[in-house]
């Protein structure tokens, strides 16, 4: 398979070093239809970023592009002391750091023991985990409001704030755990063999011989779990109740709402910016590894 | 051996009580409390009282949610096949040797890592914005007037607003898993298609789109996973609760349970449990079929 796999690559490559006029036309159609797809790309949110550093008036007047009165960084300054955009970006920060770490430290020990241990429920517990997948929130929502309504959580600051990690990262652990899996099942056992002739434990030899091994894996997933965390919109919809706790996703939609009415429109797309950039700029130097860690597990 | 008992208990638990208090345990009460009356939503099970049936028959009888399934089912299908079209075209254009393929995928998947209230704000503030708007604006230059004037997010447009800017955002995702799919496919099939005098439309129509049928299956099933939890587009895209031209069901559970009472007469946590149980037989009900007429390919490749 992987042999495939690299006859492919290096066919591409071959083709990428000749340039062939009568190829290149035969392609052109394809060249358009891709290039009005990314045009309209770079417009949309190029125009959305120049917008943010315009004012509210020359965007009316179809003027945001022309920066007419200079650029204007107030925009940012204003969205993020007087909009509490700090706070919800903060908040956000701390969410998915946290979240991210404890998706690890719960899942990379479950996964490695999936993938190396024959035992009675390892099927049932991968499949479960699959399945799960395949669930809409709204079949758990409510159980979960009740549970946490009911222990009177949602009027402490700092117990709110614990649930909502736990939430996002309960919702996380089946998608962590199988990408881990396959990590962990494509590294050999040998390891593990020879730790365990040196007289290393099992337990120690996992923290110190087979995690480090499946870091590639680790960052990748952790790459999904912080864009996931961050973008998450649902249950802190309804789980954070307050300014105070609300992450970008959810205090962006308040925002947008209070500031269609104080017709601050200028405010509103640097809003959108700081909510956009911190997923963006891990796009921009991740990309690569983003897209083949989404398709490398992915079986057809 | 013992020693790795010890080990398979400590390392799985944490994971399972996940596990368990976030997935098993609320699905299987979800379920439960679907054939229940429940005024309260934290009102304890001694309180609830059992009605069998009557939830899912007072839903399908109540019009806003059969509303709500409605939109629901279009964005699916018309969606989906628009979203499954374009990610397809776009796979086969990349994996047909262009130059700046890496450029051009990362571009088009760009869009899934943004925010969805982010995008959706672009959308609606910049692209159908009847003022500055870029639609307004590209057919002013093309001076086509009467396209010019239309107002993209009013009661008659809203619907289709909401869908092409929801695919827009959808195609990456779905074109890369066609791209690992069409570059799995051996370029021997190829070859041997091109001696025996195969067009390369030939060549999609006998190689790569029977070679695809499992990567379908994946993207349908992905497609309807993610479609049933449909709900930030919709809010964002209503201008009043309850809009009958944007509601889906999640959005008409979210407003039946955490507010919006007006539009809502009874109160009764149940039914919102019901309409998740709705949505959790559909997408089983999909997924089925998926496997039913979608044999997994028996072919190795």
């Amino acid at each position: 398979m992987p042999k495939v796999k690299e006859n492919v690559r290096e066919n591409a490559k071959e083709r990428k070093e000749r340039f062939n006029l009568k190829k290149e036309l035969r392609l052109a159609p394809g060249y358009i239809i891709l290039l009005i797809w990314v045009i309209f790309t770079f417009v949309l949110i190029g125009w959305v970023f120049a917008a943010s550093f315009s004012t509210t008036k020359e965007i009316f007047n179809g003027e945001a592009l022309k920066f007419k009165s200079g650029l204007h960084f107030e925009n940012y300054i204003k969205a993020w002391t007087s909009q509490n955009v700090s706070v919800f970006f903060t908040n956000s920060l701390i969410y998915s750091t946290i979240s991210c770490v404890l998706l690890i430290l719960v899942c990379a020990p479950a996964a490695y023991v999936l993938s190396r241990f024959d035992f009675i429920a390892n099927k049932l517990i991968q499949t479960s985990f699959v399945a799960s997948m395949g669930v809409p929130v709204i079949m758990v929502i409510l159980p979960l409001f009740s549970i946490i309504a009911k222990l009177d959580i949602l009027n402490h600051v700092m117990a709110n704030r614990i649930t909502l990690i736990l939430l996002y990262v309960g919702i996380n652990v089946p998608y962590t755990t199988i990408f881990l899996l396959t990590y962990f099942s494509n590294i050999s056992s040998s390891y593990e063999q020879a730790a365990a002739i040196d007289g290393c434990g099992p337990m120690k030899t996992f923290w110190l011989i087979m995690f480090p091994m499946a870091n590639s894996g680790v960052i990748t997933v952790t790459i999904f779990n912080f864009i996931n965390v961050w973008n998450e919109y649902f249950m802190s919809l309804i789980f954070a109740n307050s300014n105070q706790l609300r992450p970008v996703a959810v205090g962006l939609y308040s925002m947008i709402n209070s500031m269609k009415y104080t017709g601050d429109w200028a405010g509103m797309f640097a809003s959108v910016i700081i909510v956009f950039l911190p997923t963006f700029i891990i796009y921009l130097f991740l990309s690569k590894r983003i897209i083949t860690g989404l398709t490398g597990g992915i079986k057809g | 051996m013992k020693k790795n008992k010890t080990m398979i208990v400590c390392f799985l638990t944490p994971a399972l009580l996940f596990f368990i208090s976030i997935f098993v345990y609320p699905i299987c009460r979800t379920l439960i409390m679907s054939f229940f009356k429940i005024e309260g939503i934290t009102d304890s099970v001694s309180k609830w009282s059992f009605v069998g049936l009557d939830n899912y028959i007072k839903l399908i009888k109540t019009s806003l949610f059969a509303t709500s399934m409605w939109n629901l089912f279009r964005i699916w299908f018309l969606g989906g096949l628009l979203v499954m079209a374009l990610a397809l075209l776009f796979a086969v254009i990349i994996t047909s040797g262009i130059r700046f393929k890496e450029f051009f995928r990362s571009v088009i998947y760009l869009p899934n890592i943004i925010s969805a209230v982010a995008l959706a704000t672009m959308w609606l503030q910049y692209v159908y914005n009847p003022r500055f708007g870029l639609l307004t604006n590209i057919f002013k230059t093309l001076r086509l007037n009467k396209l010019a004037a239309i107002q993209w997010t009013d009661n008659e447009h809203k619907f289709w607003a909401l869908l092409f800017a929801y695919c827009f955002g959808m195609v990456g995702y779905h074109m890369l898993i066609f791209v690992s799919g069409i570059e799995r496919i051996s370029p021997e099939y190829y070859e041997a298609a091109t001696i025996d005098g195969a067009n390369k439309i030939k060549q999609f129509r006998y190689v790569t789109l029977p070679l695809l049928r499992g990567v379908f299956k994946t993207n349908v099933t992905m497609w309807s996973v993610t479609s049933a939890g449909f709900f930030v587009w919709s809010q964002l895209f209503s201008t009043v609760t309850a809009d009958t031209r944007t509601i889906t069901p999640m959005v008409y559970m979210y407003m039946q349970i955490f507010g919006a009472g007006n539009t809502i007469t009874e109160r009764n946590a149940g039914l919102g449990a019901t309409v998740g149980v709705i949505l959790s037989i559909f997408v089983v009900l999909i997924f089925t079929i998926c496997n039913r007429f979608i044999k997994d390919d028996d072919l190795e490749f």
